[in-house]
């Protein structure tokens, strides 16, 4: 069985179709749930969690229906909402032991698993001290050990890098990276950044519009042709044809020029094309096979 | 043919060689308690925040100057309960305080602490967008409703026995013989624990259930107030101004929200209700029913608005 599947799961508020005919069967893993803001996204997780109810279709999760069994689901899901959930005026200590006993978790045991999972998320003299004066890093380091501190079968993230800089976010995406290998927990990552998704996902859902656009394997979208970028200052349209004439697959992407890696003599070809036309170049680097691609092309085939 | 990719590493593959202290992360295998805990854990915390422990001085100020400035006179009573004694022994009539008029007389102190503490157990939950976390958790919403009126209900209660604790001393120390200064003492003390019992209920319902509707704090107290003050006011004047003897008007007493529950108090001590404080011809019995009464509806629209409330 499925850890999270749905069938036919639809979601309607009035007029808007926030959810339309979803099927899914997601097995363990990091799963990176991805599309733009108001995809269906964050509605997906309500339901999972039975915090909304679906207009039509159901959802379960390790089996159990979002709708019937919603306290089961809850013993075994920990969630990480998009937006600030944090009161300002006490300890991170205090904050996550209390919720670790709302989780059901005796005394002693919320005591010991906060502490721990404060360490795990990188939290360490400061979680004495009030959450206010947190940063945005480590408020949002708060919120995915409250997630945690219940020792989740399943943990649902949404947006856990919303408002971190680059620094911020790479820690965050690592400290994800850890909890689906290192902890064993399925993680569940809603996200409209694609590049984060490429960096720690195992399997990859793209919804857009409420629909499913794929659902497969990361390797799938990034094992792909790779494809050379090649940056000129002027006459990316001249390379083109020069590429083409001499037989390259090429197409222009505003100043630079995407090429097909089909075999390594591509390389010497590019070179001698730019060398001929006498064109002043940048750079040339190799990408790969990028997310972005699912929603400027059409969708790949699913591989379920 | 990604399985190899999903399967957990063990924690010790990837914690760093010369790290000792890190046991690697470890799953819970221990008890876990439903939603009764989960209840109790809300309303110790709650109960706990009402007071402020656990936040900065500030905010255990109000709750602590309130509750004190509430059983002020009775402490003195009880500091000159000696004074009182050799009075009394020499005959002279001392007016004490008593039980059953104690709250009425001074109930702006508790009314004072529902506005400053009650906005402070619903708000910040709203404000700080924190029910998400509490309703995906083994909790429902009416769980937690009720968790955070048992808290406030509990805190009221608190405040309302401690002068009844020091009336009740003092009026044993003013007696010469202890023992069946108790025995006199007892059944006039005893009336209180429902009659404040009730109070403590009725007005952490009511408060709680108008600081729920909004998120700021300032809102909801003042929520609080203009209700309290216009449904004491608005009855009182209609009936001052159609008040012929006997006219229905009196019925519009059982709206008030202080009123009913201060009436209802006398209702236990089993004494008619002070003309001076009360104007019309409703008997205890029936503010007993208002307050009651009260007490549900108040509960209902609480337990509805956190139905209603999303998450």
């Amino acid at each position: 069985m499925a850890l999270i599947a749905a069938s036919g799961l639809t979601k309607h508020y009035g007029q808007v179709k926030a959810l339309e005919k979803l099927d899914l069967a997601i097995e363990p893993g990091i799963i990176g749930l991805v599309g733009a803001n108001g995809a269906g996204k964050s509605t997906l997780l309500k339901i999972l969690l039975g915090l909304l109810t679906p207009t039509s279709g159901s959802a379960s999760v390790m089996g159990m229906d979002s709708v019937r069994d919603t306290r089961g689901i809850r013993q075994v899901v920990g969630y990480m909402p998009e937006h600030d959930c944090l009161p300002p005026d006490v300890g991170a200590t205090e904050f996550v032991t209390h919720m670790a006993r709302i989780s059901g978790l005796p005394r002693t045991a919320a005591r010991e698993r906060t502490a721990e999972v404060l360490r795990h998320v990188g939290l360490y003299e400061e979680r004495y001290r009030q959450i206010g004066g947190y940063s945005t890093g480590m408020k949002q380091r708060v919120k995915l050990a409250q997630a945690l501190v219940h020792d989740p079968k399943v943990l649902l993230l949404d947006e856990p890098t919303n408002g971190l800089d680059p620094s911020g976010r790479d820690e965050m995406l690592d400290l994800i990276k850890r909890t689906g290998t290192e902890f064993g927990i399925t993680v569940v990552v809603a996200s409209h950044l694609l590049g984060e998704i490429e960096q720690v996902c195992t399997y990859l859902l793209a919804i857009d519009a409420g629909h499913l656009l794929s659902a497969a394997p990361i390797s799938h979208f990034t094992q792909r042709t790779p494809v050379l970028a090649v940056e000129v200052e002027e006459g990316a349209d001249r390379l083109v044809a020069a590429l083409a004439a001499k037989g390259a697959r090429a197409r222009q992407d505003g100043s630079r020029v995407l090429v097909a890696i089909e075999s390594d003599a591509l390389y010497d070809t590019v070179r001698d094309a730019v060398a001929d036309l006498a064109l002043p170049l940048i750079r040339m680097q190799q990408e790969r096979g990028r997310l972005e691609d699912l929603f400027r092309d059409a969708a790949p085939q699913e591989v379920a | 043919m990604e399985s190899a990719n999903r399967t957990p590493v063990p924690a010790a593959a990837n914690s760093p060689a010369g790290s000792i202290y890190d046991l690697g992360y470890r799953h819970y295998a221990g008890k876990r308690n439903g939603r009764g805990y989960a209840m109790w854990s809300l309303f110790t915390e709650s109960f706990r925040s009402v007071w402020g422990f656990g936040r900065p001085m500030t905010a255990k100020a109000a709750p602590f100057i309130l509750a004190g400035l509430y059983a002020l006179p009775a402490v003195i009573q009880l500091a000159f309960s000696s004074v009182f004694a050799q009075r009394i022994s020499a005959g002279d009539q001392v007016s004490l305080l008593s039980y059953n008029s104690y709250f009425a007389s001074l109930f702006v102190m508790v009314f004072f602490f529902c506005v400053a503490q009650a906005p402070e157990l619903v708000c910040r939950d709203q404000r700080y967008q924190v029910l998400p976390l509490y309703f995906t958790r083994s909790m429902g919403k009416a769980e937690y409703a009720l968790a955070r009126l048992a808290s406030l209900a509990a805190a009221l209660f608190v405040v309302l026995l401690v002068p009844v604790l020091a009336l009740f001393v003092g009026d044993i120390l003013m007696k010469p013989d202890t023992i069946s200064a108790i025995g006199d003492e007892l059944p006039k003390a005893l009336p209180s624990l429902p009659a404040n019992a009730l109070i403590s209920v009725g007005l952490a319902a009511l408060s709680l259930a108008i600081s729920s509707f909004s998120p700021r704090r300032a809102y909801s107290a003042i929520g609080i107030v203009a209700y309290i003050l216009l449904m004491e006011a608005i009855p009182a004047a209609i009936y001052s101004i159609g008040s012929t003897s006997g006219s229905w008007l009196d019925k519009l007493f059982l709206l008030t929200p202080v009123t009913s529950l201060i009436g209802a108090g006398y209702w236990f001590f089993g004494q008619p209700l002070n003309p001076n404080d009360f104007s019309g011809s409703l008997t205890s019995d029936a503010y007993l029913a208002a307050a009651i009464a009260g007490f549900v509806v108040a509960t209902a629209v609480l337990v509805y608005r956190y139905r209603r409330i999303s998450a």
